[in-house]
């Protein structure tokens, strides 16, 4: 009804005396002029996307799950991660380590969520090859998830790939050291089944180097060498070499996943603290043996990713810490085990981890019928032409990847330290544009320099959807690429919920089994997971800064997104103050 | 779910226009928003002298969407009754009608008319936006000032020293059939509070806390979260009061020192760390004679 209905009539008749009456609105008082700060919608980076090492638009898909749009939440995730069934299995997540809501209750379980989608994807048949839109043609040394993710992306952007692989099959570390266990082969073939079926040539049992020269994959436009770390580090036991029973951990896990079961007698040592050390223990508890772990420093400094480190112990790994591996026991001149020496921690090394040193005339001696070194990996790059710079056994890159010699790029177990399935993935990628970059340049294109930081995710990995200018799924009000952090955030419009935790296999009839071990979440659970995220940095219509604004100057716009009056805003900053994301920033530029 | 999804619960359009003359920040015209949100367009508004005299635009502005009638200081329950029963004459029974005051309006000079009206069981609901002075005028303080604050009429060398006045216990004296505190920081409690009021019959009561940055001396930013500082604090306690007999909390207040509440608005910024114990003592005080109410009623 209008102002004008109600008021009237005044009824002069019956003499009752007029009165004033207001006709018109405020709308005509440009109450925004009185503001010296306004507010300006810009959307942020969520810290989770800074932190993937493969650079994920996670808060982008984790929104599109909460819309009830899952299989766009799928496209968003395998547009920047080819192998996300592979990476929500194994990932050590370090973007759960960046979560801003565990600054609220727990961090998103973003590996589960992650994994979900992976297997709902890995349910659909593959999506048709790529269009093949460029001449040029790259090779691929390697097919692990260094190598697969350079290929996958470079068939994307239209190139000719073909990947050389020294094994059997295709998946690097992935098939040859992490045991099925965790990441079953049925996922694996199939998440390699559909990078393949982007068009890619595969050449397996094709050692580089020995099996065809380095000169036929010079041959083509560009190389990308991926070979991993793949020569076990001595074990600088005294007298090791002679003894079979002392081998090294990779070569162990390499015959155990090729479907191999040595027998390793009643009690094995396991050398090492890291994921390998955590693989082998593991295995050969499933073929039966009792196995300790020994490890020179504390749990604490241990590489390998804690929930591996759990699952061992409930499994019932033992663990020997602070000791370190000097020679070998014999009785008789037959092996029986091996002598330790007691370490304590000392000063803080390189890595930051307190080193270990030995307590002077401390050692013991422990019975075993097999040990197995893990220590650590090196690369074989025996390969490589000598003009390719190396420096401490790692291939030298810049952040594209490109070695010292123009046409080869490199990523992966080969450049990285320290090493993992996320890095990989991301150099993978990484190395795809700057191939992709050097190829358009060397055709003659106007390129201009790759806009790196752009690209990157606040200061995270890069973005292949932004490389290639295609839509956003995600509506974006003038983002600033900035990563958001808690503080900016306001945490009074959110309540707690719990995490919703994998579901695992009861460990106790484990120890003969090779099934997996993390059943990971069912898919409402997923879904719940998912609308625990916060939606850090980005808006996601909440409409709180419409319901705060004193002044009414907001509005809705057509498209979804918000408008800002400034005739009539006037500056008070409520609307960013109380926007729970941080996704309004206030500022004096422009008045 | 973990984030509320607080626009699903709040009706969508403005009956408050943009260009009114609230100060930047200011909770008030947020308060009548919402309001007028959960009311919907068959409203009157009845405005007694107070800052929303001012918010509503000078003749011939007004900045609601609804029909208003600017009325004398105290006259705000008086009024408001008279033209709920001048619809009622002419055949219309369902517009819903509110008296719109402010703290100094209701606790002061409208106290008389508000009793008197409450008393009758007067059908229209009576809604004090409480600004904690007579702000409009320039800061006097009412007897909704705060004990310790600073007003120009309690200069900082002899802040307000009596404790503010319990204007819901004296609402609930009168039987009323609902009475309500409410906060611009929660404003799905506030929205169906308000409408849990249309559908009641008879004279109600909202008191509505709304932050003023120049009268409490905070920056414009802040109103929001002084006002949700309150309740989690227990210093505005968010109730319900039905028939006078049942009390009722309808958030939670997990309580917590009152320091930071105190220390961020100037208008305290005299006290010493002793007088802030003793308000905290106040407000604890009341927190346990509330909690008794709720639980026994009285
Ligand atoms: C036992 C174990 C467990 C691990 N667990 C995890 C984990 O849980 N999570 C995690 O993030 N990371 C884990 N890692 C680390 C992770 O597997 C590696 O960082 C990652 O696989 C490196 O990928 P890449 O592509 O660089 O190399 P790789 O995966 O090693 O792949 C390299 C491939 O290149 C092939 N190759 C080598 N030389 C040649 C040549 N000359 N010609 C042709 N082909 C060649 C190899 O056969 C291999 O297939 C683990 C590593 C090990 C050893
Ligand atoms: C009888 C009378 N006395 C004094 C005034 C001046 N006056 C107008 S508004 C106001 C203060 C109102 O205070 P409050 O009710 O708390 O509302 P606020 O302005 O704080 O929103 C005063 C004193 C008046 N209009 N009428
Ligand atoms: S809450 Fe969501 S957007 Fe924010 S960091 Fe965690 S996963 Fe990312
Ligand atoms: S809340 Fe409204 S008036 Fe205040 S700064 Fe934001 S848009 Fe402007
Ligand atoms: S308050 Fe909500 S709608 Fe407004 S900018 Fe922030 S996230 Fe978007
Ligand atoms: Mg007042």
């Amino acid at each position: 009804m209008s102002e004008r209905d109600v008021t009237k009539p005044h009824d002069t008749g019956r003499k009752i005396p007029p009165i004033a009456i207001s006709e018109t609105s405020t709308l005509v008082n440009p109450t925004g002029s009185w503001k010296y700060i306004m507010p300006r919608y810009e959307d942020r980076v969520a810290p989770c996307n800074a932190g993937c090492p493969v650079g994920i638009d996670i808060e982008g898909y984790m929104y599109l799950i909460g819309q009830g749009r899952l299989q766009e939440a799928a496209d968003l995730l395998v547009r920047e991660n080819p192998m996300p069934a592979v990476t929500g299995r194994v990932c050590h997540h370090p973007c759960e380590d960046s979560c801003n809501r565990a600054s609220l209750d727990e961090a998103v379980a973003i590996h589960s969520v992650e994994r979900r989608l992976g297997d709902m994807i890995l349910a659909a048949p593959p999506p048709p090859a790529p269009e093949r839109t460029r001449e040029e043609t790259v090779a691929v040394i390697g097919s692990g998830p260094a190598g697969l993710s350079c290929a996958c992306f470079l068939a994307r952007l239209g190139y000719g790939v073909t990947v050389f692989e020294a094994a059997a099959e295709a998946g690097g570390m992935l098939r040859l050291g992490i045991p099925e266990y965790r990441l079953p082969r049925a996922i694996l073939d199939r998440q390699i089944e559909r990078i393949q079926a982007a068009g890619i040539d595969l050449r397996t049992s094709t050692r580089v180097g020995t099996d065809v020269p380095w000169a036929e994959v010079d041959a083509f436009d560009a190389v990308f060498v991926a070979p991993g770390a793949h020569v076990g580090k001595d074990s600088r036991i005294d007298g090791a070499e002679s003894v079979s029973a002392i081998r090294p951990g990779l070569e162990f896990l390499k015959e155990v996943n090729a479907g191999g079961r040595p027998d390793l007698g009643e009690r094995v040592i396991v050398v090492g603290g890291g994921n390998t050390a955590m693989d082998c223990a593991r295995s050969a508890l499933r073929l039966g043996a009792d196995v300790t772990v020994l490890y020179r420093r504390t749990p604490r400094e241990m590489p390998a990713i804690p929930q591996e480190v759990r699952e061992a112990k409930q499994e019932g790994v033992e663990f020997e810490f602070l000791a370190a591996p000097i020679g070998v026991a014999k009785e008789g001149g037959v092996f029986t085990g091996i002598t330790c020496q007691r370490m304590e921690l000392g000063e803080p090394d390189e890595s930051g981890r307190r080193r270990p040193v030995p307590i002077e005339g401390d050692t013991f001696t422990t019975k075993a019928d097999t040990v197995l070194t893990a220590i650590g990996e090196d690369c074989d790059l025996s390969f490589l032409p000598g003009d390719i710079g190396t420096t401490w056994g790692l291939v030298e890159v810049d952040e594209l990847g490109e070695s010292t010699s123009a046409t080869v790029f490199a990523g992966g177990d080969v450049v990285d330290m320290p090493r993992s399935v996320a890095d990989a993935l991301g150099a993978g990628k990484r190395a795809a544009i700057g191939i992709d970059h050097f190829l358009r340049e060397k055709a003659g294109e106007d390129v201009g320099e790759v806009p790196l930081d752009d690209l990157r995710f606040g200061g995270g990995n890069v973005s292949a959807l932004r490389y290639s200018k295609d839509a956003d799924p995600i509506p974006r009000e003038a983002p600033v690429n900035q990563t958001v952090t808690w503080d900016q955030m306001n945490p009074h419009h959110f309540q707690t919920a719990p995490r919703h935790e994998d579901h695992f296999h009861d460990a106790i009839d484990l120890r003969s089994a090779f099934g997996e071990t993390n059943f990971g979440l069912s898919q409402k659970e997923a879904i719940e997971e998912a609308e625990r995220c916060l939606n850090c940095g980005v808006c996601n219509r909440c409409e709180l800064c419409l319901i705060f604004c004193p002044d009414m100057a907001i509005s809705r716009r057509e498209d979804g997104g918000f408008e800002i009056d400034m005739r009539y805003c006037k500056g008070c900053g409520l609307c960013a103050a109380e926007c729970p994301r941080g996704a309004v920033t206030m500022t004096r530029e422009g008045i | 779910m973990s984030q509320t999804i607080i626009k699903q619960h709040i009706p969508r359009d403005d009956l408050l226009a943009s260009g009114h003359l609230a100060c930047p920040g200011c909770a008030a015209p947020i308060a009548m928003n919402l309001v007028l949100k959960a009311l919907g367009p068959e409203t009157m508004v009845v405005l007694p002298a107070c800052c929303w005299s001012i918010i509503a635009g000078p003749w011939p502005q007004s900045s609601l969407r609804v029909p208003l009638f600017h009325t004398a200081f105290e006259t705000g329950a008086a009024v408001a009754s008279g033209i709920k029963a001048g619809l009622v004459a002419r055949g219309d029974t369902e517009t819903t009608v509110i008296s719109w005051a402010g703290d100094g309006g209701t606790f002061d000079i409208g106290l008389q008319a508000l009793s008197g009206a409450a008393e009758r069981n007067e059908d229209f609901i009576y809604i004090c936006y409480d600004n904690e002075a007579y702000m409009n005028t320039g800061v006097q303080r009412s007897s909704a000032t705060p004990w310790g604050a600073w007003t120009t009429t309690t200069p900082t060398n002899d802040p307000e020293h009596q404790p503010k006045k319990d204007i819901m216990a004296i609402m609930a004296a009168h039987r009323i059939p609902y009475a309500a505190t409410a906060s611009v920081a929660y404003p799905v409690d506030l929205v169906e509070k308000v409408k849990k009021a249309r559908t009641i019959r008879g004279t109600r009561f909202l008191h509505i806390l709304a932050p003023c940055p120049p009268g409490w001396k905070t920056q414009n930013d802040e109103t929001i979260d002084l006002a949700r500082m309150a309740v989690e604090r227990r210093v505005f306690p968010l109730m319900e009061v039905e028939n006078g007999g049942t009390w009722r909390f309808t958030v939670d207040h997990p309580g917590g020192s009152i320091e930071e509440y105190i220390r961020r608005q100037a208008r305290f910024k005299h006290l010493t760390d002793r007088q802030v114990e003793i308000i905290q003592d106040e407000v604890d005080a009341r927190w346990g004679i509330l909690s008794n109410r709720v639980e026994h009623g009285t």
